[in-house]
Formats: C-alpha cells, sequence, structure tokens
C-alpha cells in the first residue's frame, strides 16, 4: 500500500492507495498515523476512495489508529470507503464508529 | 494444477508458514471463483474468506511457527467454489471469539477473521483433525449466492 500526506490548514490528510492487509498495508497505516500524531497532528482524515479493500488485520488497524487518536484527544475519519471497503465497514459495523465522508471539503469542516 | 475431474479443476497449494504468501492464496482463491463461474466482485469476496481462513491457520493453528505448512486445496466445478485449509498446530476453538459486532466489541483491535468468513462464502466448517491440526472447509456456490444476495 503507499501513502502520502497532505497536509491542509488543521487536518492532515492520508491518502491511501492498495489493500490495507497483514503485514503490508496495516503496518504502513500505523506507522503514518503514528508519525502525524507525534508530530502534534491531531486532526487526520484517512482517504480510502483508492483502497481496493482490507482484511480483518487492516480493519484492526483502523480501529487502533482511531484509539491511539482519541487517547490524544484527537480524531480520525474516514473519506469516501471504496465499494469493497464500505461493504467491510457496514459488515463490521465500524460505520457506527467512525465519521465518513463522501466530499472532502464537507470532512475537512467538520474538525 | 490437477485436472483429473472432468467436471472441475483441483489444486494443491502447501505454503510455508509465511504471511507473505497470503497474496498468493487469495489469488489462486480469485482464480479458482473464476473458474467455478464467479464474477469479479464474488471472487473477490472468496479471496478475502480464503485470506481469513489462512491467516488463522498460520497464526492461530501453526502459532506462527515457521517450520510448519498450510496445506490448501481447491476444487472448482461449475458453479460451485469448495477449499480447505488444514494446518500443523495443536487445533483452536474457532467459536472462543467474542462477536465484534457486538456494541462493547467495536472498538476491538482483533477478531473479525470468522466474521469476514462466514458473510463472503456461504459454508465455513472446522474439523479437529485425528492426527494433527485444524481443517477449514469452504465453500460458495452460485445458486446460494443468486439466493441470498
Amino acid at each position: 500500500m503507499k501513502a502520502s500526506i497532505r497536509s491542509i490548514g488543521k487536518v492532515a490528510v492520508l491518502d491511501l492507495s492498495g489493500k490495507i492487509t497483514i503485514g503490508e498495508g496495516d503496518v504502513v497505516l500505523r506507522e503514518k498515523v503514528i508519525e502525524l500524531l507525534e508530530g502534534g497532528q491531531r486532526n487526520i482524515l484517512l482517504n480510502l476512495e483508492k483502497v481496493g479493500y482490507m482484511d480483518s488485520a487492516g480493519i484492526g488497524e483502523l480501529v487502533a489508529c482511531y484509539k491511539r487518536a482519541k487517547e490524544k484527544a484527537g480524531s480520525v475519519k474516514l473519506l469516501n470507503p471504496s465499494g469493497k471497503v464500505f461493504d467491510l465497514l457496514q459488515l463490521t459495523k465500524l460505520e457506527e464508529i467512525f465519521e465518513t465522508f463522501k466530499d472532502e471539503k464537507e470532512a475537512l469542516v467538520s474538525f | 494444477m490437477r485436472n483429473s475431474d472432468p467436471h472441475g479443476v483441483s489444486v494443491r497449494l502447501v505454503l510455508p508458514n509465511e504471511l507473505r504468501l497470503l497474496d498468493v492464496v487469495h489469488a489462486a482463491s480469485e482464480k479458482m471463483a473464476e473458474i467455478a463461474g464467479f464474477d469479479e466482485d464474488a471472487a473477490l469476496n472468496v479471496g478475502l474468506a480464503m485470506r481469513e481462513a489462512v491467516i488463522n491457520a498460520m497464526i492461530h493453528g501453526n502459532g506462527r511457527d515457521p517450520a510448519r505448512k498450510v496445506l490448501v486445496t481447491f476444487v472448482a466445478r461449475p458453479s460451485r467454489f469448495q477449499a480447505k485449509v488444514v494446518d500443523e498446530g495443536a487445533g483452536f476453538d474457532p467459536a472462543q471469539g467474542m462477536d465484534p459486532t457486538a456494541p462493547p466489541n467495536l472498538l476491538s483491535t482483533s477478531g473479525r477473521g470468522l466474521l469476514l468468513m462466514r458473510a463472503f462464502v456461504d459454508e465455513v466448517r472446522f474439523r479437529r483433525r485425528r492426527s494433527r491440526g485444524m481443517e477449514v472447509t469452504l465453500v460458495k456456490s452460485r445458486a446460494a449466492a443468486s439466493t441470498t444476495s
């Protein structure tokens, strides 16, 4: 999985592409979010538009990122989960936990 | 690849206990599902279910032991995909896990593998082998898919 960071105002947008799976994408996601939190960033928007799918470890890492941010009084929100990723969020009921947006501008002003 | 069954195709993979090989399983699963006649989305679901079965086998079954192996056999017949995943561990209790969709468990960072397996194929059966290890059977049939989704 590839990950790049854009800073827009007070929000860090993490653009992810590929798949969030055990030992690969989940590690990249963990490292990037920890890097942002340790750098003082508290508002993180994960752009999932180009993420094809996740496995259970990837889903677990999304939750771990959410909790890490909460512990530091921050928040992790989701942008544009793709078809299969959206299905997985519904199946696992994590759509009840994560604030999810289709529009980036709308997501940015929500922080 | 063996193709002795005129109505189907069989493939057998013997995998070292390495998580980096999950993509091999995923790709083989998707291809076998495609041979069985499933569309792209259903084949991806089969691949995702198989990933979880093999993750279980490598981590919970084989205990991440690099000396152990995971055996995966696939059979693709028209309208039916079946696979067995066998590890070399002491066995594990698949029913032991919590319900990851229950409100108190939503923030758990693990325990969703079985949920995904059951969601993406029609049947998931666990059997503790007499000799050694667990055998997990996954079945997806197009007839079931057309009535359930």
